[in-house]
């Protein structure tokens, strides 16, 4: 659910995000009322959605100013209103500076320099280090940014309800159209891409040194079966630290072994709770790690198998291999189906004082080639572009065999499912679960 | 009057400073623990105090009294800051004592190399010694080579041969007392060196051994040294989460800082988690008072001496 970028000021070159800790308890919140002044925290209220096992997908809660949150059943075109209109069509393009909000390290400098080049602009780059500060100071209108870098479906309900972005006149944008998977082309949170278009797509898949672990783990019946035998690398291992990703592995290992296709968006809190407690016997088994610090521990060999970001054990492979450790000793393996895949996108600040270089600078980042520069040089997430694939990449030597799993496919991203956002009901039961298992 | 006048205007800026920097931010966290949030889980402050929403610091408590996760991380963070802060008096103590009696015309030197390490920042430290830990690291080879690490095999505190950062309690705690020994050292060196000489000759013109010397005037003597340094160890410990996370990461080390961090950054929960910082600040009011307290007693006893 947690962006791979969502991470702290902790580390060296990307940055960890704060592991460990947990969340809260809640019980009934019905035994509160009757105290005076006593408010019964939303969604505490039994009932909800809790107990309608197997429904695909979660009721539809409300966001900010009642708007809908997108769902893949429900899909949302967002409405463009008089006082919101796009650019219009044939304006000349602004000198800048462009002024970009974004991830730290998520855009290739390379590819900024090329655009300034092309363009005889500057780009001045500001980051962020979560999505939710990122809103939080574009609500605050402090600076207007020009082009918003890797927000996702889930935050796009408070982009809208508070007015923060401008429509697109996709006559800027060919490449959208051109080059992007035609599912990203319109997406079930942005119907029509009337706001945002798709940067890069990852999935949840499991990262392990080959040197180390000889099993076969692709060739496995149930791959996630291998952490629960992971008693031999005990100390070694380690699972995503977002209670969403964590909390679906076990739910995907447990749909796996019955054949059937589990909801990873569920609010029953039955499934959730057992898997929390299939995911605690992970600590007696291999004292396993709550880190998304594989993209390093990984290539270092402090740790051996990992539940990753597809993209971390690219970025891995490209910069963080020891001298003299080759990058064929790393291995990914993502689900064909019925796993978690997540996208996030491109998007231009409503304040934007540069409209037509900022769709000049999207359309440059829909480019197949500077996508794939961008990819391969620096990012490792793989944008959805219709060209790239994975066994171009590892017929060129770009990327070893083993790693070619780590490059998602069409069809890969059209049968695994998103991790979306739940009711505050159903994200407390996910809470309260992630806090047990963290608290150890 | 006028140079009073002069001092207040002096300190109108330090003043300004703390209220808006520290009781605003702290008010501001009081009111969203208070508070309630919205359909998106994001918190909504109460600011008015008879708005108060006391459900979420209702449901915190249940949750502790239950012996639910809270409490579990609550009790762990004692633990763990009880038994480093008794490392670092251990070691901590004859350092000090050595620098304030023993140092000599080196007094200087070893005084500015306790105080060297704080010139590298706290993280900047830790992320060294994750490399110095490794199984390959220095650190994990001087440990073997000297014996510590059978030592702590032996006793069960490290599983296998360096496996220091295979999520280990022990190097936690070690690297807590790393950390933060400074803050011990420091004031207990201020305090043993402010003892009185004569009161030693003293207790030596009437009769009494070295150790005796030591048990019955100095020690009594550094309590208030003692006091200082450990309440300025506990108080960052306590409300540390990067230190576990660095070193260990594994859910057996998560202390409550580390709850708080994931309930505000990561969780849907930010309200609980400004009410577990409300606690947590309650707490280390408490041990702030105590130390106010012992201190002015004893700066009242040694005033009347």
């Amino acid at each position: 659910m947690g962006h791979p970028k969502d991470r702290s000021e902790l580390t060296r070159r990307q940055l960890l995000r704060g592991a460990a800790g947990a969340a809260v308890g809640i019980g009934a919140g019905g035994l509160l009322s009757g105290c005076e002044n006593t408010t019964t925290p939303v969604g505490a209220s039994g009932g909800g959605p809790a107990g309608k096992a197997g429904q695909l997908v979660v009721e539809k809660p409300l966001g900010p100013g009642g708007l809908p949150l997108p769902r893949p059943d429900n899909a949302v075109t967002w409405a463009i209103t008089d006082s919101n209109q796009p650019i219009s069509e044939g304006r000349p393009t602004e000198r800048g500076p462009l002024k970009v909000y974004n991830y730290a390290d998520y855009v290739d400098p390379a590819m900024v320099k090329k655009f300034q080049q092309e363009f005889h602009t500057s780009v001045q780059i500001a980051t962020y280090n979560s999505a939710d500060e990122a809103i939080a100071k574009l609500a605050a209108g402090a600076v207007a940014f020009d082009v918003i870098i890797g927000l996702t479906g889930s935050n796009i309900v408070n982009l809208i309800a508070q007015r923060l972005l401008q429509p697109l006149n996709h006559a800027y944008l060919p490449n959208l159209a051109q080059n992007i998977w035609p599912q990203l082309q319109d997406p079930f949170y942005d119907r029509g891409s009337r706001y945002t278009v798709p940067y890069v797509v990852w999935n949840d898949g499991i990262g392990w040194r080959n040197d180390v672990i000889k099993t076969d783990i692709a060739a496995m019946d149930v791959p996630w079966e291998i952490f629960w035998h992971s008693k031999p690398y005990r100390g070694r291992v380690g699972v995503l630290d977002d209670k969403r990703d964590a909390l679906s592995m076990p739910m995907q290992r447990v749909a796996m072994h019955k054949g059937i296709a589990p909801d990873l968006n569920t609010e029953d809190r039955g499934l959730i709770d057992s898997a929390e407690r299939e995911l605690s016997q992970l600590n007696g088994i291999c004292n396993v790690k709550v880190t998304i610090t594989d993209y390093q521990t990984l290539p270092e060999g402090k740790t051996v198998l990992h539940h990753s970001w597809s993209g971390d054990l690219l970025s891995g492979a490209f910069y963080y291999m020891p001298k003299g450790v080759k990058p064929d000793v790393l291995s990914y393996w993502g689900p064909p189906s019925n796993g978690v895949v997540q996208n996030d996108f491109l998007c231009i600040g409503r304040a934007s004082k540069s409209p037509v270089l900022a769709h000049r600078f999207l359309n440059f980042l829909l480019d197949e080639k500077n996508a794939y520069s961008n990819f391969v040089d620096f990012v490792g997430y793989t944008p959805p572009q219709k060209a790239i694939d994975a066994p171009a990449l590892v017929k060129r030597g770009l990327i070893p065999k083993s790693l070619s799993d780590a490059v998602v496919r069409p069809d890969q991203f059209a049968a695994n499912q998103e991790l979306l956002q739940l009711s505050v009901e159903g994200e407390r039961l996910w809470d309260d679960a992630w806090s047990r298992f963290k608290a150890g | 009057m006028g140079g009073r006048w002069t001092w207040r205007l002096a300190a109108l800026p330090g003043v300004a400073w703390l209220s808006i920097f520290f009781l605003v931010a702290l008010y501001a966290v009081v009111s969203v623990a208070f508070g309630n949030q919205d359909t998106l889980s994001q918190p909504v402050p109460f600011w008015n105090p008879l708005d108060w929403n006391v459900g979420y610091v209702l449901e915190a408590l249940r949750n502790i009294w239950h012996g639910g996760p809270f409490l579990t991380a609550f009790l762990r963070t004692f633990e763990f800051v009880a038994i480093a802060m008794a490392l670092s008096l251990a070691i901590g103590y004859p350092v000090a004592y050595y620098a304030a009696r023993h140092a000599g015309r080196w007094k200087g030197l070893v005084l500015l190399l306790l105080i060297v390490p704080f010139w590298i920042n706290y993280l900047m430290r830790m992320l060294a010694w994750i490399n110095l830990l490794s199984p390959d690291g220095w650190g994990t080879r001087v440990l073997h080579d000297i014996g510590i690490e059978r030592v702590f095999i032996t006793l069960g505190l490290l599983s296998t041969r360096g496996g220091w950062l295979d999520g280990q309690q022990s190097t936690v705690l070690i690297a807590l007392v790393y950390g933060y020994i400074p803050f011990l050292i420091l004031p207990l060196f201020v305090a043993l060196d402010r003892i009185d000489q004569r009161h030693l000759e003293a207790a030596r013109d009437l009769g009494a051994t070295p150790l005796s010397a030591f048990l019955r005037v100095t020690l009594p003597l550094s309590v208030p040294g003692i006091l200082a340094g450990l309440v300025l160890v506990a108080l960052p410990m306590f409300g540390d989460y990067y230190t576990p996370d660095l070193v260990c990461a594994a859910p057996k080390c998560n202390m409550i800082g580390n709850q708080i961090d994931q309930l505000t950054r990561q969780g849907s929960e930010k309200v609980t988690g400004a009410v577990l910082t409300i606690m947590l600040a309650l707490l280390l009011l408490a041990l702030m008072f105590y130390y106010l307290r012992t201190t002015r007693r004893a700066g009242t006893a040694s005033a009347s001496t």
